[in-house]
């Protein structure tokens, strides 16, 4: 492997932030996929200048960029599939600038998420996409993948709180998208197009994010059914009654065990399903929503449902929702999280499809999610040491897609393509649409050389 | 693929290769980044757990060998366990760590400070380079300072001093609290003197297994010579390993309660035995890692504290299980000095949060870190906030009025 080009990145950031030795390159080649590529080199990178240096650079002697936040991804997009240099965003974690009367913030791409709401707390402001990983994951790569979270049904995703961002063009322009007015419309809207493009058009270095006033009151409500089908009509009755509710989400029988497993909060463990569901807003407001909400559980033959006893129950019910993926992971050595989403109106069918098809395979799968959004994590639990265990859980993620499109859903709701779902993008893109989002990276990037390998397919194979 | 990753090892050599199940459990999720100090204070990935348990599974499956570079990042860990108790596939990560550093131990690879260490210990069952004998030098400026009256032959209780407490006389305040504590409550006790020796605990914790069965052997023999019911111990890591690593490397029956002195200090003040008078003031906690989340002591030194009449009490933001480490965990010091400080510094600023006048601590070594960082912050912005151990704190009620009256 050819090298010469270490030198120059040292100094563009100083020896001391470019990685080569083969132990810490290593540490720079997971995500949360668990798949590994190892990079050639992990650079880590403090401002936008170094950023299109390293770019101008990486053109010149045709090396792959790919950027890394906190490699908490779950479609492999900041692994160096192509190795080259793994652009390592977290010291540009900084807050810039907070704006409470125009309800902003302006941030570094690599802080990380909980850190934003963090910054505005003793303002009574927060900063809304929640994804379960906020703890770690960065507001980069949560822009990169148009993260949603728990909140998603009220408050939306990522992409409907970015004004504005600071980019390095793949060729090494630095260069402002978006407006921090209310309303924009001056040319394309680009920052949109940036959103969910996983690092393949650009380096998101700033960005300047929306923020809400913290809600007055909020009840939170716990509710068990004898399946998940029942949880799921009650979750369809609930919108359908107009109540658009802060978090509405599902949990099966199998993730609440492994959940009480883990965290020993004393769930139910031999109920079918579960609801967690939180209103907020103003006071009275919401009683009557939580009301509506309890009675809804009720009439969907609810075992039990009842609201959050305090403060401290309620915030060990959230830890236990957030904690669903890792302690599935308890139950088996692999964990092979899929992020099927269809219209709300779906999801009991999108259930049924999931359970006739791990009967089929005899395979165990943990299902929960933002049932709210009808975006759904089964997660299938397998040893993918295992040869034909592996070749099963091929085969199962195939008919779950499958049945996601059948019944007009989406691939991916919000973990992005990556690798792990880029040989499916056919099942859902109609060609004319890939070739131009080809077109689109192509006149970004001429050369290739951002984040290669990522959200794209041999279409003829 | 790299040349590199070619490497192969001989299979057997390392104690890793048992654990191959153990580390593909961790499903590379990332929530240990959001509480690794070292990773808080670096953004370093091959120093949070995630990366250690990627770099021991490399090695399990013959990609890598142990090198020095390895060892500096497994050595670079304060052993405070947060990532453990935090992680929600289960891995174990403090066992992994564990085999790691004694395969480590068994490959040279090792900072030389265990060298230095290693040697103290075995030459004068001590950290320090004094000879043992000086075990008592800390009693002499107390009113009874005949060191002979603190050691009998026999006594219902034994107080165990710990190293740090004998030799540094920065923390001689510690056992000299606790013997007037246990002089005023009339309890029949003794210290062993230079029969005590170094428990083990900083050879367990840098990988050395084989080093503790001796000291657990000689250690536990001398207390029961003292017929002794109980033994009493003020420093946290000393407490974890007689309680918890001891019995693994013992054949015998331990025959006497094991009690941390924030747990015999509440007993005492129940049995009214000791008697609290008021202070004032506002006071905070902090969970040593070795007592709280490593030990399961929450309550009790709280408990003390808040049976002091007149003070006001506030926990820390993160407490109890979620205490963030002071730094001083894990010989990371004599490793990473400035790593220890920036660390500390962080959790004075948790500390000052709180508005507390006093931090308590249950630990001679959180005690030390945590002070050093308050006074840089002292320096630097002028805060104020005394940091005082528990045993010291409870003296200071015991004796409150005295002066005055
Ligand atoms: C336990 C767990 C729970 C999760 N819960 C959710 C959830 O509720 N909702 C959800 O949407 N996701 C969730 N995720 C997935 C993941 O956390 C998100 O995709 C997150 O946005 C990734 O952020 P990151 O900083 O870790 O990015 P990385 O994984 O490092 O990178 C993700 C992508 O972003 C690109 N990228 C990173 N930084 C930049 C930048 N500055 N500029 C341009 N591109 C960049 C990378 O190249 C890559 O393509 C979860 C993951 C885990 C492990
Ligand atoms: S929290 Fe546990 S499972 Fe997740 S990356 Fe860290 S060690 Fe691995
Ligand atoms: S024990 Fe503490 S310092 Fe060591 S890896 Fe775990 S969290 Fe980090």
């Amino acid at each position: 492997m050819d090298k010469k080009y270490i030198p120059e990145l040292e100094k563009i950031v100083g020896p001391e932030n470019v990685i080569t030795s083969f132990e810490e390159r290593l540490t720079y080649s997971y995500d949360s996929t668990r798949l590994e590529y190892l990079p050639d080199v992990a650079v880590k990178v403090r401002d936008a200048q170094q950023i299109s240096s390293i770019i101008k650079l990486a053109n010149d002697y045709n090396i792959p960029v790919t950027p890394r936040g906190a490699a908490t991804g779950l479609s492999g997009g900041c692994l160096a599939v192509k190795g080259g240099i793994s652009l390592v965003m977290v010291e540009m974690n900084k807050v810039l600038d907070i704006n409470p009367i125009d309800l902003l913030i302006t941030v570094e791409a690599g802080i990380v998420t909980e850190k934003v709401s963090k910054a505005v707390e003793h303002l009574k402001l927060f900063y809304p996409p929640d994804p379960g990983s906020m703890k770690s994951s960065t507001i980069g790569g949560n822009i990169a993948e148009n993260a949603g979270g728990l909140r998603g049904l009220k408050y939306g995703v990522t992409k409907d709180y970015i004004n504005s961002i600071e980019v390095v063009l793949p060729t090494g322009e630095i260069v402002n998208m978006g407006s921090n007015t209310v309303k924009a419309v001056t040319g394309y809207n680009l920052v949109d197009l940036m959103c969910g493009s996983e690092g393949t058009l650009g380096i998101i270095t700033k960005a300047t994010l929306g923020l809400l006033p913290v809600p007055a009151d909020k009840v939170s409500i716990l509710a068990f059914f004898k399946d998940m089908t029942d949880a799921a009509k009650t979750v369809r009755d609930i919108v359908a009654e107009g109540v658009i509710t802060a978090t509405l989400e599902i949990v099966d029988k199998v993730t609440i065990n492994a959940i009480e497993d883990f965290l020993k909060i004393g769930l139910d463990r031999t109920v079918g399903a579960m609801l967690l569901i939180e209103v907020d807003g103003q006071k009275g407001a919401v009683e009557i929503e939580a009301d509506i909400v309890m009675k809804v559980c009720s009439a969907n033959n609810a075992l039990l449902v009842r609201r959050a006893k305090n403060d401290k129950e309620r915030d060990e019910l959230w830890a236990a929702r957030r904690a669903a993926l890792s302690s599935l992971s308890r139950i088996k050595p692999s964990t092979i999280l899929e992020d099927a989403t269809v219209q709300r109106s779906k999801m009991v069918e999108l259930i049924n499809a999931v359970n006739e098809i791990a009967k089929k395979y005899n395979m165990l799968i943990g299902t929960f999610g933002h049932a709210g959004d009808g975006n759904l994590h089964p997660t299938i639990l397998t040893d993918l040491r295992i040869p034909e265990e592996a070749e099963k859980t091929e085969k199962v993620i195939e008919e779950i897609f499958n049945a996601t499109i059948a019944l007009g859903g989406t691939l991916s709701g919000e973990h992005g393509i990556g690798i792990t779902k880029a040989r499916y993008l056919k099942l859902e893109l109609s060609k004319p649409v890939y070739d131009l989002m080809k077109k689109i990276k192509n006149s970004f990037d001429p050369d290739n050389i951002l984040n290669p390998g990522k959200m794209e397919c041999n279409w003829d194979f | 693929m790299e040349p590199e990753a070619k490497v192969k090892i001989k299979k057997e050599k390392f104690e890793i290769l048992k654990k191959a199940d153990d580390l593909f459990v961790c499903s590379r999720c990332g929530t240990c980044l959001a509480y690794c100090p070292i990773y808080k204070q670096t953004l370093d990935e091959s120093l949070t757990p995630r990366g250690k348990m990627s770099l021991l599974e490399a090695i399990s499956k013959g990609k890598l060998e142990y090198t020095d570079r390895i060892s500096e990042k497994f050595y670079t860990c304060t052993s405070c366990n947060l990532c453990k108790e935090e992680c929600p596939s289960g891995v174990k990560i403090d066992e992994m760590i564990e085999t790691a550093k004694s395969d480590l131990i068994d490959v040279n690879k090792y900072p030389e400070v265990i060298d230095i260490l290693k040697d103290r210990i075995k030459k004068a069952y001590n950290i320090t380079f004094d000879s043992n004998i000086g075990r008592l030098d800390w009693v002499k400026a107390l009113p009874e300072g005949d060191p002979r009256k603190y050691v009998k032959e026999k006594a219902d209780v034994v107080y165990f001093v710990g190293c740090v407490s004998s030799f540094s006389p920065r923390s001689f305040g510690i056992p000299r609290s606790i013997v007037q504590e246990l002089d005023s409550a009339k309890v029949d006790y003794t210290l062993l003197g230079e029969d005590e020796w170094c428990c083990g605990f900083p050879l367990l914790n840098s990988g050395i297994k084989d080093a503790a069965s001796d000291m657990a052997k000689h250690n536990i023999e001398a207390v029961k010579s003292k017929k002794a019911k109980l033994l009493v111990l003020s420093c946290p890591s000393c407490y974890h390993t007689w309680k918890h690593e001891y019995p693994k490397y013992y054949d015998g029956e331990i025959n006497f309660e094991i009690l941390h002195i924030s747990e015999y200090l509440l007993r005492l003040v129940k049995e009214k035995k000791i008697r609290l008078k008021p202070l004032s003031g506002k006071i905070t906690y902090h969970d040593p890692c070795d007592l709280g989340r490593n030990s399961g002591v929450y309550e009790q030194p709280r408990d003390v504290i808040k049976s002091i009449p007149g003070i006001e009490y506030v926990d820390l933001e993160a407490n109890r299980e979620l205490s963030n480490c002071c730094g001083g965990g894990g010989n990371l010091e004599s490793v990473n000095q400035a790593l220890a400080s920036k660390i500390a510094l962080s959790k004075a600023d948790e500390i000052i949060k709180t508005g507390a006048d006093i931090v308590v601590t249950s630990c001679q070594q959180c005690n030390r870190t945590i002070d050093a960082a308050m006074k840089k912050k002292k320096k630097e912005s002028n805060v104020k906030v005394k940091v005082i151990d528990l045993p010291e704190l409870v003296l200071q009620s015991i004796n409150s009025g005295k002066e005055n009256s």
